[in-house]
């Protein structure tokens, strides 16, 4: 069982949201949709579900000895970028409605929503009015509504937005979980943190094209072109003059004394030399694997330069 | 692990929680308790008082000349005058009414019953008096009984037309019909608010996406006409029941009258509930589609054409005075106003079977094709957000393939 999909194309009017875009999501591994905002995850994640049809291209996923364009329903559990349960219900009522709308009986659904509700802390705000709920647990019971029926398949938009670390925290439990009950998760987020701990593969995606696609290991190794160096001083950095200096470099101040710089193919450490030596008296230099953060970073900056991964 | 679950429970789970959405227990409970309190005075007034075997006295001055009972009233003659009587009348009050009598210049007397406060037996009285003074002056005039019969009702009236198709004696069947239909636009208005409220606010509070997860566009709207089909029904049964009651209360705690149901023409109820629920499922249908085309409903201009479903109402009422004629029989076969227009058309002229049941029978065939274009213009509607479909794109997705 696996989801492929190959050279998809969705235009809305004037734009191309997503643009001749392949990959494939393994059964039971957790996938990461990764991209800024306007990158096409959105309307790549509504054709997944079906609710659109790509202009060009294919989708398709091999299931139970029949063939389907989209993942279908009665395997899906999804939460949605725009967000909405009945706000004058109780979380109960929601949780319960949904997950009988996805085969599970009454009896049942009402002990599992009472688990995860008293797993995610809310289980004394059970009937109260959605609406009365904080953001972020209504976060939480959007979240419980997406998997409280046991989906094969679960599409997560966005599923840390509006929590505290803490129940940041508690959802990369909660997705590890899933997997490890054999669901598999396809996951858009922009916690690179949150994604480095959970993704097996990720796409990253800028205008509607793939960036970068595979594993953390395979990105990083294919992105070692480019290197990340730490430099310390042994005087304070001055700010200014380091961002009149390092102005085409993807720089980030650590501490007072010390820098991270991410450098493209294009720059070399040569001509970087002189320049840190300008900032003060270098006391070391070290080059670091790039994180996710910085890939991203660097990707997004540099797309167009960068070669898909495949 | 999540089962495949079919479409027809799908539709109930939709069904039931559009309903519950709406339904409101402690509302439901004490609008029904008071509609169960009418209907006990009701009741109680008319098996238990009996203002008919009530003496009431009614005292007489001296210039006036009464028999000592009419009906249920005994009058006390005194030898009083009118305005003594009235003085004493305020002091004491061991008469229920007195009468005061001035003979008008044209001969006619104008009779002024006193009485300590309003009372519904003074109407009794009223009518008593005036058919004692009405025989009183037929006797001056020397005109027996029959006579003064002749004189209350020279003439009685009745049509017949050629067309005998045409019911001669309307009876209970018209004011069946047109109850029917005032309780129809209530199950219209009814639909039309609580669809407005459901869809756009569903709409706004972005329940979509989640819902389109699970079940398919066609599921949605279905459980959503069904559940709202159900509301209108109920508000239909809760109205007809009031206002039977309330009609009740008039004729017997108001007027002392009797009622019975013979003002239902039960032959007519079963076409008339078929042609109903036929013409709500079409309505809900309609209003259903355009609702979730509406984006913004304050700044809408679609929210006016929801209540084009009253058309039919409008337009059977307007043909209600020529049964036989062409628009009337046109309006009771085009599907579209033929819910309202065949009962109609029943309860004013005999017809053969074939004739309703293939109105029916059409109507039947646009509900189910209603049905689908109501489902694509959902799906269309639904899933378009910040920005409303034109008029051209509705009318293209109303021919498109089928969205479940």
């Amino acid at each position: 069982m696996e989801l492929d999909v190959s050279a998809v194309s969705k235009q809305y009017a004037n734009v191309l949201a997503v643009k001749k875009l392949s990959f494939n999501v393994k059964q039971g591994e957790i996938f990461a949709l990764l991209g800024p905002n306007g990158a096409g995850k959105s309307s790549l994640i509504r054709m997944l579900t079906g609710f659109t049809l790509p202009d060009e291209g294919k989708i398709s996923l091999n299931m139970d000895n029949q063939s389907y364009s989209s993942i279908p329903a009665y395997t899906l559990g999804y939460l949605p970028e725009d967000r909405g349960l009945y706000p004058e219900k109780s979380p109960l009522k929601n949780i319960v409605y949904f997950a009988q709308l996805n085969g599970v009986s009454k009896s049942v659904a009402l002990q599992d929503a009472e688990y995860w509700l008293e797993r995610f802390d809310l289980l004394e705000r059970k009937v109260d009015p959605l609406k009365s709920l904080s953001k972020g647990n209504q976060q939480k019971v959007q979240l419980i509504t997406a998997v409280i029926h046991r989906p094969r398949w679960v599409i997560l938009d966005e599923p840390f937005s509006g929590l505290d670390p803490v129940n940041q925290e508690k959802v990369v439990v909660f997705l590890s979980e899933l997997k490890a009950k054999g669901m598999t998760v396809i996951l858009s987020a922009h916690q690179m943190a949150m994604v480095e701990k959970l993704a097996d593969r990720m796409l990253l995606m800028n205008k509607g094209e793939a960036v970068f696609y595979g594993s953390l290991q395979d990105i990083q190794a294919k992105a070692n072109t480019s290197s990340v160096l730490k430099a310390t001083f042994s005087n304070e950095i001055d700010v200014s003059l380091a961002e009149q200096l390092l102005s085409g470099i993807n720089y980030q101040l650590l501490d007072a004394r010390s820098l991270k710089l991410s450098l493209t193919t294009e720059q070399s450490l040569n001509a970087l030399l002189p320049l840190l030596a300008q900032l003060g008296e270098l006391q070391s230099l070290l080059s670091e694997k790039m994180d996710l953060h910085q890939l991203y970073l660097n990707a997004i900056a540099n797309h167009g330069a960068v070669t898909h991964v495949e | 692990m999540s089962n495949k679950i079919s479409q027809a429970k799908q539709t109930w789970l939709v069904t039931s929680w559009e309903f519950m959405h709406f339904f409101k227990w402690k509302q439901e409970v004490v609008s029904k308790l008071i509609i169960v309190s009418i209907g006990l005075v009701v009741f109680l007034w008319q098996n238990i008082k009996d203002d008919s075997q009530t003496i009431y006295t009614v005292a007489v001055p001296a210039e006036i000349s009464l028999p000592e009972t009419l009906g249920h009233f005994h009058f006390v003659a005194t030898n009083s005058s009118a305005q003594d009587l009235k003085m004493e009348f305020t002091h004491e009050a061991s008469w229920d009414a007195i009468v005061q009598e001035v003979t008008l210049p044209n001969g006619s007397k104008k009779i002024a019953i006193v009485s300590q406060d309003k009372q519904s037996w003074l109407e009794q009285l009223q009518q008593q008096l005036l058919q004692h003074y009405t025989q009183d002056y037929a006797a001056q005039l020397g005109l027996a009984e029959p006579q003064l019969a002749v004189l209350n009702s020279p003439a009685s009236f009745a049509y017949e037309y050629l067309d005998q198709s045409i019911k001669t004696d309307e009876g209970p069947g018209k004011a069946t019909a047109i109850g029917m239909i005032i309780l129809l636009a209530v199950g219209i208005f009814t639909s039309f608010g609580q669809l407005f409220a459901s869809i756009t606010g569903e709409k706004q509070q972005r329940v979509t996406e989640q819902l389109y997860s699970c079940i398919s566009p066609q599921t949605w709207i279905d459980g959503k006409i069904l559940g709202q089909l159900c509301h209108s029904l109920k508000a239909m049964t809760t109205s007809g029941i009031t206002a039977l009651l309330g009609f009740a209360f008039t004729l017997v705690v108001l007027q002392g009258k009797s009622f019975d149901l013979s003002i239902i023409d039960w032959s007519l109820l079963p076409w008339l509930f078929v042609f109903t629920l036929a013409g709500l499922f079409l309505c809900t249908a309609f209003m259903a589609a355009i609702a979730a085309a509406i984006d913004d409903p304050n700044h809408s201009a679609k929210t006016s054409i929801m209540l084009l479903p009253l058309v039919p109402m409008i337009v059977s009422f307007i043909t209600l005075d020529n049964p036989t004629g062409w628009a009337l029989s046109f309006l009771s076969y085009f599907p579209l106003t033929s819910f309202v227009a065949m009962p109609v058309k029943m309860s004013l002229i005999d017809m053969p079977i074939w004739q309703p049941l293939l109105s029916l029978t059409l109507l039947v065939l646009l509900c189910v094709w209603s049905r689908g274009v109501a489902g694509r213009l959902f799906k269309m509607g639904m899933t378009m957000y910040g920005k409303e479909p034109s008029l051209k794109d509705m009318a293209k997705w109303m021919v498109k393939e089928n969205v479940s």
